[in-house]
């Protein structure tokens, strides 16, 4: 018996269920965008736009409680953080700019390459279907939007109940949690389908960000000038960031004006429309193999 | 024994494209190799026998698992280690390994562990922490060959495992394909194109061309299959022997400045007829070695007579 044959060793062991593999597959993807230092350069901009808000919270809750005299001002001065539904909702929403930075450079590695470099043969010849790849994909795509827009919003929403009334804040508003998540989710679901499909077929990094600043920087564009030419505010329909923010403001409960409510339908059906288009174009590009010519 | 693959009548299309047509076979254990040209269906057999694409026409069972029902289960007694590619960029060495297992079901602290065994049973330990990107093109083959061993799977295909490999390199990854393949309750199924790596690893082969199978068996069989070959030596003028022996049906090709030549004898033939041939012609014998036929002969031999009896097909359908 040669030397290898006998550093080989057996193993015996329980196989954990197949959908656990999810996981993996996420955390790795995380690993593989967390390694590259640019990544680190985008989240610190994101990080920057959650400390001022942090210190802002901070400054009112001590000037509050130092120098009541001086609150009114200091209100007046800070009043975008009033720790109302608005306030996380806006901040979310000025996150997204950074996510989507982050997104349209992190396609590529997240998703692209394992198209263009067989990565996806390594998934599927394991112990699992390729939903499981999907479902792992899209998780960590999720848990990357999440990083940079809701754990953010939820640690503001904790800090702000912890150093203003506690009790009552947190008994008061308890839908601003929901509104939180529930955008959190509207954005996680809907930006981790799209950048999924849309990496799976341009792969490389430059026509993804090209095509992504297509989407969420020259389509809202042109919505403009459409909007402003023919003076129809459906126009703003085209405006896929902007369909989300008003679910995410539906989340909040913050839609009291009519025309916010006419739109808000039309701009779930479209975000839908895109969430299930995104799917569909998931589908081919999953699969194990590809048609021999 | 249970077979370790069973295919009835397999037939998968891409399309229109016929990639395996009518495919019938059963594989005991063992080392088997896959034989055939680009675009044989070497690859598409290759996905069905993983549970990755089901075929359009017949039945498979591998490990005793219905390819089309429990291909999740299959997979985690099956390792695949694919051609080339199929490498994470970004990930090291350990981690790489330590996924497929995971990804495989091992929980995560074992397959930690379980991927640092086979790294190191494989030569890898100092390149473990390694980005894949710096491995050489022999490195990650060995890698992709630890993440198909990781969870120790009974069954590992294998294709081109020495494809881009250098000779030494070659020759270390068969010897440990041909310590794997000797481990008990481990069969491995080897597609190449070099015919002296199935040779070297495996006892069994199936040869495929255009999506059908056109030979399968023991190698030993494969070879026994051909028409027997001698070469023959002599001294002395040999005209009336060979003549003789032509008589007999034997089909003689002579090589006039040796004194010697290749004689392919018809069924059932005696040795001692040359013997006797040569004797009554006054020839002195000095040689008669029968012909050893390697894998790639029987290769081509059973490439040809598949092609030539289809040609004929036809025409006798008419």
């Amino acid at each position: 018996m040669s030397l290898e044959a006998v550093l080989y060793r057996d193993w015996s062991g329980r196989l954990r269920p197949s959908w656990l593999a999810c996981w993996p597959i996420a955390r790795t993807g995380l690993l593989l965008v967390l390694r590259r230092k640019m990544f680190w350069l985008l989240l610190g901009l994101a990080l920057l736009n959650f400390l001022f808000v942090f210190a802002t919270i901070y400054l009112k809750a001590q000037v509050a409680s130092q120098n009541p005299g001086l609150a009114r001002f200091v209100d007046r001065v800070l009043s975008n953080v009033t720790g109302t539904g608005e306030t996380y909702r806006d901040f979310m929403f000025a996150q997204g700019t950074v996510t989507m930075l982050l997104l349209g450079f992190a396609g590529a590695i997240l998703v692209g390459d394992d198209m263009r470099q067989g990565g996806l043969t390594f998934y599927l010849s394991r112990r699992i279907s390729r939903w499981h790849y999907v479902v792992g994909k899209l998780l960590s795509i999720g848990l990357l939007v999440s990083l940079t827009t809701t754990v953010p919003a939820l640690i503001l929403y904790v800090q702000y109940g912890l150093l203003m009334d506690s009790t009552s804040y947190f008994r008061e508003n308890l839908g601003i949690l929901r509104g939180i998540l529930g955008y959190g989710l509207i954005l996680s679901i809907t930006l981790s389908l799209l950048l999924f499909a849309m990496a799976s077929w341009l792969q490389k990094t430059v026509p993804l960000v090209m095509s992504w600043a297509c989407i969420f920087v020259m389509i809202p564009a042109l919505a403009g000038l459409l909007r402003r030419a023919f003076d129809d505010r459906n126009w703003q329909l085209l405006m896929l960031w902007r369909d989300v923010r008003l679910l995410g403001t539906w989340c909040f409960g913050g839609i009291d004006t009519d025309r916010e409510l006419q739109l808000l339908l039309p701009a779930a059906v479209i975000v839908l429309l895109v969430c299930l288009l995104s799917m569909l174009a998931i589908v081919p590009r999953v699969r194990a193999v590809r048609v021999v010519q | 024994m249970t077979s370790l693959l069973q295919l009835r009548q397999v037939t998968h299309f891409y399309g229109n494209v016929c990639a395996l047509r009518d495919v019938n076979l059963e594989i005991e254990p063992g080392a088997i190799g896959l034989i055939g040209q680009n675009g044989a269906g070497k690859s598409t057999m290759m996905q069905i026998l993983l549970g990755l694409i089901r075929p359009t026409q017949g039945t498979a069972t591998v490990l005793g698992h219905d390819v089309r029902t429990a291909g999740i289960r299959l997979r985690g007694r099956v390792g695949f280690m694919p051609e080339r590619d199929s490498i994470l960029p970004g990930l090291n060495g350990i981690e790489y390994v330590a996924l497929a297992g995971e990804l495989c079901g091992m929980p995560r602290r074992q397959a930690m562990r379980r991927a640092h065994e086979t790294l190191s049973y494989l030569g890898m330990e100092d390149a473990r922490y390694r980005r894949l990107e710096q491995y050489s093109v022999g490195m990650s083959q060995r890698l992709r060959l630890a993440a198909t061993l990781v969870h120790d799977p009974d069954l590992l295909l294998l294709d081109e495992p020495t494809a881009g490999l250098d000779p030494e390199g070659r020759a270390a990854m068969l010897a440990l394909l041909d310590t794997l393949a000797t481990r008990p309750g481990k069969s491995l199924v080897l597609s190449s194109h070099l015919l002296g790596d199935i040779e070297r690893v495996c006892t069994s082969a199936i040869i495929l061309n255009q999506g059908q199978v056109v030979g399968k068996g023991r190698l030993d069989e494969l070879r026994a299959q051909r028409q027997q070959c001698y070469q023959l030596h002599w001294e002395g003028d040999a005209t009336n022997f060979l003549a003789a022996l032509r008589q007999r049906g034997v089909d003689v090709q002579v090589d006039n400045r040796r004194d010697q030549a290749r004689a392919i004898v018809p069924d059932g033939w005696k040795t001692r007829l040359f013997f006797a041939d040569a004797c009554e012609h006054s020839v002195l014998l000095t040689g008669l070695v029968p012909e050893e036929e390697d894998l790639e002969a029987v290769y081509h031999r059973t490439i040809n007579s598949s092609e030539a009896s289809e040609r004929v097909a036809p025409r006798s359908a008419v």
